[in-house]
């Protein structure tokens, strides 16, 4: 393995170094635990690894909760989420995410960032975010800094929509302070327990009123498509009803709505009828279980 | 009556534990010695092509390359027991594991480097990867170097049978037969193969510091292969991480390591990377077994036909003889009036499988055990009931001519039926609604080997004891440790025996120049052999010591005890410290040594050309009742609780006999619900721990362990060997549960969620 | 981590300065930029009881405390301990007077939680600051915690069913030290 690392410290010279990288090949470290593996085999001299973990921003480094948003800087680890009471009260699908992701060794060093950028349709916490409809607060090297949905981020397989003179530098997600119910978690199917990368996933957070009527559904799919889906239709199918009263038949109706956004493979991992199989099944149990 | 003892049967941590949990003890992958290069191997890019040529002159010039070998470059004779199997491969591959070259360099990144500048032109071959396509009458031979008297593409043949098989179908009220198909499976031991070889160019003799399991038959197929004396060869075992069956035979890269370090002349070492472990080290062979078997309308067994056809691989380990504990399952687990069994290892163009924990066992284990479980069926009988009927007894000589001085079969079965509860949740969940998860029991039982096995010339180990002038013991054994606590089992022996303090005890077992000879560690014999050796040895050294403590303490020799470091007589009570008698004896005429040696060998037989006799010194039988949960929305099995009933002699240590018991399950777990090594067309698919799944600690369902105390006669203090056997049971009572608790039928592993999920849709 | 202000590169095949502790010790080395965690302790350090079980972050075999948190030092740029604070294994007993454990290192030697022991560095430094984290937040954790807390380091030999054991022994001595009060 080689490389070169650039390690800026600000925000300015983290936007100097990538102007200055402009047409140089170059990647992103952040928590490294993908970027190793990737670049194992990486033996030439042409390569730069602009080191984002000695940046001291804290617009990149921390969790804020401002009135109408959360924020959480890209280089915020999947420990912190976890260990973050206001996301574990507001937002608990997200800390249920970050908490299967990897092992504890992991979790301690990789970022929510890391997580985006990989753009793998496994993501953990990028399916929660999805399910979240948070939205990527992107910096260039020069001009002003964009937004845009978690879910339009990605293009495909390991495939992000950041332009070559752009970083990540938060994802938000949108929020109010009202008092709601909250029905999540993150359902995460693979061959063992733990230390998986799903086969399957499902991202579910579904607020509903004293009236146990649903006034916000958002779920997302992993590993059954190119990219983390979002279930636009089943989402909007649940808002206006009641958690309680759905029947077999709406739980199946539900699920085959859910189902629509798949369009999975077969791999080492699983096959494709498989993915499909357990999806439905899995989407039927989120109402079932409340 | 048992005599009662002071330290066997407590408790006892490990000997060497200290070393192992701060990071002192050296391992293989620690080892660095001055002016050490790092080998590194050229595999093959193909698992079937002729090599064309070979340019290694870019490789060789690349700066901190130190010397770059070919099969041209050596005079080697072939490896494996078959003599199939050539160090470096020559003008043609036939796997992808296959060694074309091998490079030595001053780190680890130029050796890795110079192999990606070593050009190979090959020229692709259509590989056979399904032994029934390599029976073909028109399929090309696999392996130039196969003796072939046993048929084409055939590496070895088993027959072997007992009984009159038509009388007894002639008496089956029910016959039922299956095919079953066993994946490959790898050990992953966590420390990846490592060897390092020191050869001195001026007295041409060769240290190995090897992690094998046999290092005595290393040493001797070393120098074979080598062309060398073997005396000339001191092979030296760093602490081992993990052997589990992988290290029992010799494999290319160790003689590929002595080379480079002969043609250097520096010392060399060759440690796998995690992906090359994968790829390159031996696994458990996979098969598909026909089984045929009958029972009379009482449930009594009657006959077994078994036909196994084993993926050997493009070369032949110790997978090819696995039917020597196979047919001893189909033979003797349970009572079988009759058996014929015929087991052939094909090669194909596959990694070749070695031998694993287990040797076979756990692959006819599953399958006599899943066709018991469908008889018990079709005769509407009882799953506990039906095994009950047929287990196996005290004083039983089986059709295969093992014979059972002690046996914990029945009281296994009975225990681990009792304490499962089993007779009550059976009608509950019988009677539960139809729900998501679904839950039930299944059995299995199994026998091993549990006093060695007489496959080799001896089954022996030999033993040395020095006790010095300060009263400590020195353990110079034959055997080897692997973690399994073989040190801690003989160390404890000798406290028991001599009264001499844990921790004033050492075991010295690492070094072939010091140690005397042993088979190596294998057959769960290490404690039943090297224990037996140990109170041989221990006998002969009271022999001497005795006579003297006795004048001195004016009693008979009978009449002393051996505790707290002295020497007592038990009427008088007058002691006399063990270190002032060991000086007594070293430094006054006519000054004896304290140090005795003594070699035992199992009172078992060799079994004639129809693989009949007394194999082992003693057997081993278990039984397990497995409780599982199966979500049926995603095929997902949990194992809930493993009840183990297992004949184990007698508990020695019950810390390092729990620790084999949970381990041995855990594996079995892995083998039955997420092990699999994915080789499509003869090219490793899921080379990582990533995609290759064994058990986490979130995995693990509940483990009661019931040791069954038979004393046998034959073992140290009558224990039998323990290690392979609570695998063995495992995978084939999981596929019990999970048949029974979705009415389908379970046949092939891994039972992975999906493949449980298809056979849910497939229910008929 | 001195090199041109942080921000540039220092061109190929340069060399970093980082200052950081080991075991308690200040140490300052000069570095490749690619260099993993695991290769400076055990290749320049030469502390070989941090074990090299796959080199992709699947077995925990490589687990160290940087800045008292459990990382796999496989997956762990060097470069960015500078300023940070490793223990190993061997840094463990360091506090222990004379040839003692530590209480984690005890207990998995007193619950039979070794076999072949490779795992076991490791597995000690996981269960060491899953063990400080419970301790800072005041936690007794249950069975299944203490399963998920390993689900990181994978063992051959043991089962897991001794480590867990010694795992939760080590919070019932604190318990039971506070139930007496």
């Amino acid at each position: 393995m080689n490389f070169d690392l650039v390690s800026p410290t600000t925000t300015e010279d983290l936007l100097r170094a990538i102007d200055e990288h402009r047409g140089r090949r170059f990647r992103f470290g952040a928590g490294y635990t993908d970027l190793l593996l990737d670049l194992e085999e990486q033996q030439d001299n042409e390569l730069t690894v602009i080191n984002l973990a000695r940046l001291n921003d804290p617009s990149f480094t921390s969790i804020v909760h401002d009135g109408g948003e959360m924020r959480i800087g890209a280089l915020v680890t999947a420990s912190r989420i976890i260990a973050d009471r206001k996301l574990q009260s507001r937002y608990p699908v997200l800390c249920q995410a970050a908490g299967q992701h990897g092992s504890r060794q992991i979790r301690h060093t990789a970022t929510v960032g890391g997580n985006l950028c990989t753009a793998s349709p496994a993501g953990d916490m990028a399916c929660a975010l999805v399910a979240l409809r948070a939205r990527c607060d992107i910096l260039p090297a020069r001009g002003d800094a964009r937004s845009l949905a978690v879910s339009d981020f990605f293009l495909g397989v390991r495939e992000t929509d950041l332009k070559e003179d752009e970083v990540l530098r938060r994802v938000i997600i949108p929020t109010d302070d009202g008092e709601v119910k909250t029905h999540s978690d993150f359902i995460k199917i693979g061959k063992r327990r733990s230390m998986e990368c799903a086969v399957v996933s499902i991202a579910y957070h579904i607020e509903s009123d004293g009236d146990d009527t649903m006034t916000r559904a958002g779920i997302a799919i992993g590993s059954v498509a190119p990219t983390i889906k979002y279930a636009r239709s089943a989402c909007e199918y649940l808002v206006g009803k009641r958690l309680s009263s759905l029947g077999p038949s709406e739980r199946d109706e539900f699920a085959a709505k859910v189902v629509e956004y798949a369009s999975p493979i077969s791999d080492i991992r699983a096959s494709a009828w498989y993915r499909e199989d357990v999806l439905f099944n899995m989407s039927k149990s989120i109402l079932e279980n409340h | 009556m048992k005599k009662s003892l002071k330290v066997i049967g407590k408790p006892t941590p490990k000997l060497d534990g200290h070393l192992r949990v701060s990071g002192k003890a050296v391992y293989g992958h620690d080892i660095s010695l001055p002016n050490m290069l790092y080998g590194a191997i050229l595999r093959a890019q193909y698992p079937c092509a002729k090599i064309k040529a070979i340019d290694v002159s870019k490789a060789a010039k690349l700066p901190g390359v130190v010397c770059v070998i070919t099969a041209d470059d050596v005079d080697v004779a072939h490896m494996s027991h078959k003599r199939d199997h050539p160090v470096l491969k020559k003008g043609e591959v036939n796997c992808i594991r296959d060694e074309i070259a091998a490079v030595a360099a001053s780190t680890k990144e130029i050796a890795r480097k110079a192999l990606r500048l070593i050009e190979v032109e090959y020229e692709v071959r259509e590989g056979i990867f399904d032994p029934a396509d390599a029976l073909q009458e028109d399929a090309p031979g696999i392996n130039k170097y196969a003796r072939g008297d046993e048929g084409k593409n055939i590496a070895q043949t088993f027959h072997y049978e007992h009984g009159d098989i038509e009388e007894q179908k002639a008496k089956s009220t029910c016959i039922v037969k299956r095919r079953y198909v066993l994946p490959r499976v790898t050990h992953c031991c966590l420390e990846t193969s490592v060897v390092t070889a020191d050869y001195s160019q001026s007295d041409g003799r060769l240290t190995l510091y090897s992690s094998t399991q046999v290092p005595f038959l290393y040493q001797r197929d070393m120098a074979r292969v080598l062309k060398m004396d073997p005396s000339n060869i001191r092979v030296v075992q760093p602490v081992i991480g993990g052997g589990f069956g992988s290290k029992l035979d010799m494999y290319p890269f160790e003689p590929i390591c002595a080379l480079l370090s002969m043609t250097c002349g520096q010392p060399v070492q060759i440690a796998f990377s995690r992906e090359e472990e994968f790829v390159a080290s031996p696994t458990r062979q996979a098969m598909v077994i026909d089984l045929t078997t009958g029972a009379d309308a009482e449930g009594r067994f009657t006959f077994r036909e078994v036909e196994i056809t084993k993926d050997n691989g493009a070369y032949t380990s110790w997978g090819a003889t696995t039917s020597f504990v196979m047919m001893q399952t189909f033979s003797s687990l349970y009572h079988a009036p009759a058996c014929v069994f015929d087991a052939r290892a094909v090669y194909t163009n596959n990694p070749y499988a070695g031998s694993f924990r287990g040797y076979g066992n756990p692959q006819s284990t599953f399958a006599l055990e899943r066709n018991i479980d469908l008889m018990a069926e079709e005769l509407a009988m009882d799953r506990a009931a039906i095994r009950l009927v047929n287990a196996n007894y005290k004083g039983e000589k089986t059709g295969q001519g093992l014979e059972y001085a002690t046996c914990g079969h029945k009281d296994a079965l009975d225990t681990v039926i009792a304490k499962s509860d089993y007779t009550r949740k059976k009608r509950e969940y019988k009677d539960a609604p139809s729900a998501r998860y679904k839950r039930a029991m299944g059995f299995a039982s199994m026998l091993h080997v549990a006093g060695g096995a007489k496959i080799y010339r001896s089954d022996g180990c030999g033993t040395t004891v020095k006790l010095d002038n300060f009263g400590h013991l020195i353990i110079i054994t034959g055997s080897s440790e692997i973690g399994q606590g073989s040190e801690t089992v003989l160390a404890m022996m000798a406290c028991e025996e001599l009264g001499i303090d844990m921790s004033k005890i050492k075991v010295i077992n690492t070094d072939t120049d010091i140690k005397p000879w042993d088979v190596g560690v294998h057959a769960s014999r290490t404690s039943f052999v090297a224990g037996n050796s140990l109170l041989g040895a221990i006998g002969r050294l009271k022999d001497k010591i005795s006579p003297w403590a006795a004048r001195y303490l004016k009693t008979d020799i009978e009449d002393l005890d051996y505790d707290n470091g002295e020497i007592g007589c038990k009427t008088s009570g007058r002691s006399v410290k063990i270190d002032k008698v060991v000086r007594e004896l070293h430094f006054q005429d006519p000054n004896v040594l304290c140090m005795e040696s003594y070699y035992y060998e199992p009172a078992s037989d060799f079994q004639d050309a129809g693989y009949k006799g007394n194999v082992s010194g003693a057997y081993a039988f278990a039984s397990q009742a497995i409780e599982v949960e199966v979500d049926t929305y995603t095929g997902q099995v949990k194992v809930l609780d493993v009840y183990v009933g297992q004949d184990v002699g007698r508990v020695l240590n019950p810390l390092g006999l729990m620790g084999q018991i949970e381990g041995g399950v855990v594996m079995g777990m892995g083998y039955a619900l997420t092990e699999e090594l994915v080789v499509a067309k003869g090219q490793v698919v899921n080379p990582t721990f990533h995609n290759y799944k064994i058990p986490s600690a979130c995995d693990i369902p509940e483990i009661h362990f019931y040791p069954i105390e038979t004393h046998d006669q034959a073992g140290p203090y009558g224990a039998k060997g323990v290690g392979e056997a609570p695998l063995i049971p495992t995978p084939a009572a999981i596929a019990n549960a999970v048949s029974n608790a979705l009415g389908v039928e379970i046949n092939a592993l891994p039972m992975t969620p999906e493949n449980v999920l298809k056979a849910i849709k497939d229910r008929p | 981590m001195s090199h041109d202000n942080s921000s540039r590169s220092g061109g190929f095949g340069h060399r970093l300065t980082i200052a950081f502790t080991i075991n308690g010790r200040g140490v300052t080395r000069e570095i490749r930029p690619a260099l993993r965690l695991i290769d400076l302790i055990r290749d320049d350090l030469g502390l070989k009881g941090t074990k090299p079980g796959c080199l992709e972050g699947e077995c925990g075999a490589c687990t160290v405390l940087v800045d008292g948190d459990a990382v796999n030092s496989c997956l762990y740029l060097a470069a960015n301990i500078d300023g940070k604070s490793v223990t190993t294994i061997e840094g463990l007993s360091a506090g222990v007077d004379g040839p003692g454990l530590d209480p984690v290192q005890r207990a998995v030697v007193e619950h039979g939680a070794v076999q072949c022991g490779f795992c076991t560095s490791g597995m000690i430094m996981a269960i060491e600051s899953f063990k400080r984290q419970c301790d800072t937040d005041g936690v007794v954790p249950n069975r299944e915690r203490i399963k998920k807390s390993l689900e990181g380091n994978l063992c051959r030999c043991t089962g897991y069913k001794k480590i867990i054991d010694a795992v939760q022994s080590l919070f019932e001595q604190v318990q039971g030290a506070d139930g007496a009060s």
